[in-house]
């Protein structure tokens, strides 16, 4: 008869007296979910893998008072998260200082009112984009339009629109205007969606 | 200025707009204009689908990189040193 595998309520106590294989049970079916929330918000492979390493050792430190108020995964995402965040604050970024992207929209007169209306796709995101969301290829896509955004705009957008932060602890984490991230991320969102045309247009790209 | 505002106005205000962080007057602007300009209406509509596009695309990958695994392992390694010294 074989033995039955301890749940993650024994994984979490055994690991939290030292027990390191019951650490790497319990954390080896997150890890793919803490090294992706981890790698968009750095968007490097070096810093992701120096902010892994110190998110573990924390997830380790802090497991006696993880009190099981919510899930093991989510509680240890917001650590990586938080891992990911000091990261970024404690280098200096070269991309911090580039210019912000352009503002990517049609072509208007002179009014600012666009120009030949009639001819302009119109974006039909519903009826297309769900049927072809699984593709690899637009998470590939999506993948490259984010590396190409500056880190400033890309950690605004993945912490509104990916994690779901308010604006305001937005700002006050990466010590910005309310403003400032509202901008950032607007120019983030039309960016990107400028990249997903051929996957949100009905019709041709 | 005129009280209506203009195509590049509105697609460059639509995400202050949806959090409402435009003062009232400007608001209604911009909901008149996209009450009649099918464009900045159908602009709008993909601004707000992609956050759900995104987190769908975007989702965890069944597999972690090989290097997350060997930095586990690392971790895993330190602690059995903590637990043994």
């Amino acid at each position: 008869m074989t033995k039955a595998s301890p749940s993650e309520a024994e994984l979490i106590q055994r690991a939290a007296t030292g027990d390191s294989d019951a650490f790497g049970a319990l954390v080896q079916p997150h890890l793919a979910l803490f090294h992706n929330g981890i790698h968009r918000i750095l968007g490097n492979v070096a810093d992701t893998q120096d902010a892994l390493q110190d998110a573990l050792m924390s997830i380790h430190r802090d497991l006696p008072r993880f009190e099981g108020r919510s899930r093991f995964s989510s509680w240890g995402y917001k650590v990586c998260l938080n891992s990911a965040l000091m990261m970024r604050r404690s280098r200096v970024r070269i991309h911090d200082m580039e210019r912000a992207p352009p503002l990517v929209l049609g072509t208007f007169d002179e009014r600012g009112h666009h120009m030949e209306p009639d001819h302009l796709p119109e974006w039909q995101v519903e009826a297309q984009a769900h049927g072809l969301v699984e593709q690899q290829e637009m998470r590939e896509c999506l993948t490259r339009a984010l590396d190409e955004l500056p880190d400033s705009h890309r950690i605004v957008f993945v912490l509104k629109d990916l994690e779901d932060w308010e604006t305001d602890d937005i700002a006050r984490h990466l010590q910005l205007t309310p403003g400032t991230v509202r901008q950032r991320l607007h120019r983030s969102r039309v960016l990107l969606q400028a990249r997903l045309r051929t996957f949100v247009l009905g019709g041709r790209p | 200025m005129t009280f209506l505002p203009s195509c590049h106005d509105v697609q460059t205000e639509l995400t202050e707009y949806g959090e409402g962080a435009l003062p009232l007057s400007r608001r209604i602007g911009i909901w008149i204009h996209l009450r009649f300009c099918k464009v900045c209406a159908g602009f709008m509509r993909g601004l707000r689908a992609l956050p759900g596009l995104a987190k769908i695309a975007l989702g965890p990958q069944e597999e972690a990189p090989e290097t997350a695994f060997k930095i586990l392992a690392e971790v895993q390694a330190v602690l059995l040193k903590q637990e043994e010294s």
